[in-house]
């Protein structure tokens, strides 16, 4: 495969039902669409079109009732719970609207978690996550508990550790929705430069369409569940 | 993940709920303290009974004796008499050889006029062998041992001493005559004559109690000496007459050999080739099988009281882990997105009950060694201050029961935080993310 060309996520009618009582709910349904290496795209959609869901699909915290997503070559349909897990811990990243780092841990065991679970050697750690941290500007910060910093800061802190094991795919769940506007640039700029400059695939999440027209460079809007259009902005 | 890691994890979770996990962990302390003080109190006194017996030098004992012998011990015998070996000196080489055996001594008994100063006693004289300063009443003896085997000294009975000297203790380092009867070999297979003979000891030693004497009670003997210095003076013996009207031949043979093993361990395969040997042999062994199963089931039933606290202990677990299951949902959904397989998150949570187990284990050792010495020292202060007898310790923590205890808390804990462990393991990341 073309490293070049190759999509960095491929989904091919994609579907999520689930049951209540009598009645199933089509959250995603049938979704196909393509997001080549190394691109940032936007996923935009009103609340319960089923983006959030996708997004889970993606991030292989959920599981296919139908179709298929394969990414960074791999199909996530067939891989048991075991796999997944290694998929989520060394593919993708993953960031959300509430940052998700852990209350009672320190910014550095934040960021040390998934190299901990990826068995990375603990020689090794230290210098990586201070690395990590350094990257997103928050080196003096490594000792200080989420609940000390700002919420931009949190948020960067959690992009440091969705990076920690070098996934090639970002999933940002609205990484902004919880932050003013100038933390939220903040966020965006950080995001922006780390696709640019890293290469890794972003994938991001919000119901704002300036945002997603400002940085995205592919546009998948989704209504009821469905794939309504996919825009691809000229940039 | 790497073990270190989940027990750094774990260690983070436990002081994130500090007061919780402690009152669980004494919990467990509680638990394991009162196992490890019924089992140490059940060891206490079952190695306190037999260490008395032990002590005795019984148990370490067995006795042969020839089927030929009309004073036979061995009544359920169905083998004949006349096939049963004389016990001579090539019998007592062979069981000498038997695994185990310390020392093998005949009885040696003989009545003998003893000279002491301007005193003159007549009394019974017993052969005591080597083997027996191991025993009791012979390490109290005041005074020493024999300085050897072959010594020319005695052991007196305190009370024969009183006899002696105001004071008995004066009598040691004094000599002592012996006046004895002989046996000499005669001109004819079989005969023999006797003679009077004097021998002169050196007194060394005064016993409080008696030796343990086995069957025929050498221990009515008011004087000691060692059994190869009593073999060599060829002492007339009361079996000798027995052996005259029976023998065929003029070769010496015993009437019983007292058979010393090194441990009690022995005594039953000892038996058990001595009979194979066709000789009569008997030990106490037999008689100690039911006080043996008596400590055995005493032991299960402290055991099973004992467990009983930890058994609501480990409730205590599982409840404090359900607790933290519900209580850090988000905190199981974002390791799992962040890639904790479901097993790491079950590790994790048995991490912690194990970490609980152990720290509770350890914690529970202590206390019910505290709680033994304690008993120890209350038991003693009644056995001394008011039965005026002397301190025992009832109370014993072998270090195979501290390890032991650790583990079983260990063990229980772990299997306390299954359910706990596989509720965690279950838990869907995305319910769990989207719970704020």
């Amino acid at each position: 495969m073309n490293e070049e060309t190759a999509a960095a996520i491929e989904s091919q009618g994609a579907s999520r039902y689930y049951t209540m009582g009598d009645t199933t709910v089509h959250a995603v349904e049938n979704v196909s669409f393509s997001i080549r290496r190394g691109d940032f795209a936007a996923l935009l959609g009103p609340s319960g079109s089923g983006k959030s869901t996708l997004l889970n699909l993606l991030a292989g915290l959920d599981r296919l009732s139908t179709g298929c997503i394969v990414v960074d070559g791999r199909d996530l349909s067939t891989m048991d719970s075991e796999a997944l897990a290694r998929y989520r811990r060394l593919t993708v990243g993953m960031i959300f609207q509430s940052f998700n780092l852990i209350p009672t841990m320190t910014l550095a065991d934040n960021i040390e978690l998934p190299l901990r679970f990826a068995e990375t050697p603990r020689a090794e750690r230290h210098d990586r996550v201070l690395e990590l941290l350094t990257n997103v500007g928050l080196a003096h910060r490594a000792k200080h508990r989420p609940t000390e910093l700002s919420g931009g800061e949190q948020q960067r802190a959690a992009i440091a550790r969705a990076l920690a094991n070098r996934p090639s795919v970002l999933l940002a769940d609205e990484p902004t929705g919880n932050l003013d506007s100038r933390n939220g640039q903040e966020v965006m700029a950080l995001l922006q430069d780390l696709n640019e400059r890293v290469g890794v695939t972003i994938l991001m999440v919000t119901h704002d369409p300036s945002l997603a027209a400002h940085y995205a460079r592919q546009s998948l809007h989704m209504a009821d569940g469905k794939l309504v259009t996919e825009v691809e902005a000229e940039r | 993940m790497i073990r270190q890691d989940l027990f750094e994890l774990a260690a983070r979770n436990m002081r994130n709920a500090r007061l919780r996990n402690a009152l669980t962990t004494m919990g467990i302390a509680v638990g394991v303290a009162s196992l490890v003080a019924m089992l140490s109190l059940g060891i206490g006194l079952q190695g306190f009974a037999n260490h008395q017996l032990m002590k005795s030098g019984m148990f370490q004992t067995v006795f042969v004796t020839s089927r030929q012998d009309v004073r036979n011990m061995d009544e359920n015998s169905d083998a004949k008499p006349e096939e049963s070996p004389a016990l001579n000196d090539d019998a007592r080489t062979k069981i000498a050889a038997l695994p185990g055996v310390e020392e093998v001594a005949p009885e040696v008994r003989a009545t003998a006029e003893v000279q002491y100063g301007d005193k003159t006693n007549f009394t019974l004289l017993a052969g005591l062998p080597q083997s027996a300063r191991e025993e009791d009443s012979v390490e109290k003896v005041k005074g020493r041992f024999f300085s050897g085997p072959k010594a020319n000294e005695v052991l007196l009975q305190r009370d024969f001493a009183k006899k002696l000297e105001k004071d008995p203790a004066s009598v040691l380092g004094k000599t002592l005559t012996v006046r004895f009867a002989e046996r000499q070999n005669g001109d004819t297979s079989g005969s023999f004559s006797i003679e009077r003979q004097e021998k002169q000891f050196v007194i060394v030693g005064l016993l409080d109690e008696e030796p343990f004497g086995g069957m025929r009670m050498i221990s009515r003997a008011r004087v000691f000496l060692p059994t190869q210095t009593a073999e060599s003076m060829n002492l007339m013996q009361p079996a000798d007459t027995q052996q005259l009207v029976r023998s065929t031949s003029g070769a010496r043979t015993y009437s019983m050999l007292t058979v010393r093993m090194k441990s009690a361990a022995y005594a039953e395969i000892v038996e058990d080739a001595v009979k194979k040997m066709n000789f009569s042999a008997y030990s106490y062994l037999d008689a100690t099988r039911s006080m043996r199963r008596f400590f055995a089931v005493l032991d299960m039933f402290l055991g099973i009281f004992g467990s009983l606290a930890l058994a609501v202990a480990s409730l205590a677990i599982v409840n404090t882990l359900v607790m933290a299951v519900l209580e850090r949902r988000r905190e199981i959904g974002i390791m799992k997105a962040l890639g904790a397989s479901d097993i790491d998150v079950k590790k994790l949570f048995f991490a912690e009950a194990a970490t609980m187990g152990l720290i509770g284990g350890a914690l529970g050792v202590a206390l019910g060694w505290i709680i033994g010495r304690a008993i120890n020292f209350g038991s003693n202060l009644y056995l001394h201050k008011i039965m005026k007898m002397p301190t025992e310790n009832l109370w014993t923590v072998p270090l195979w029961l501290v390890a032991g205890a650790i583990g079983f808390a260990v063990l229980v804990s772990v299997l306390a935080g299954i359910y706990p462990a596989a509720r965690a393991a279950k838990l869907d990341p995305v319910q769990a993310l989207r719970y704020e």
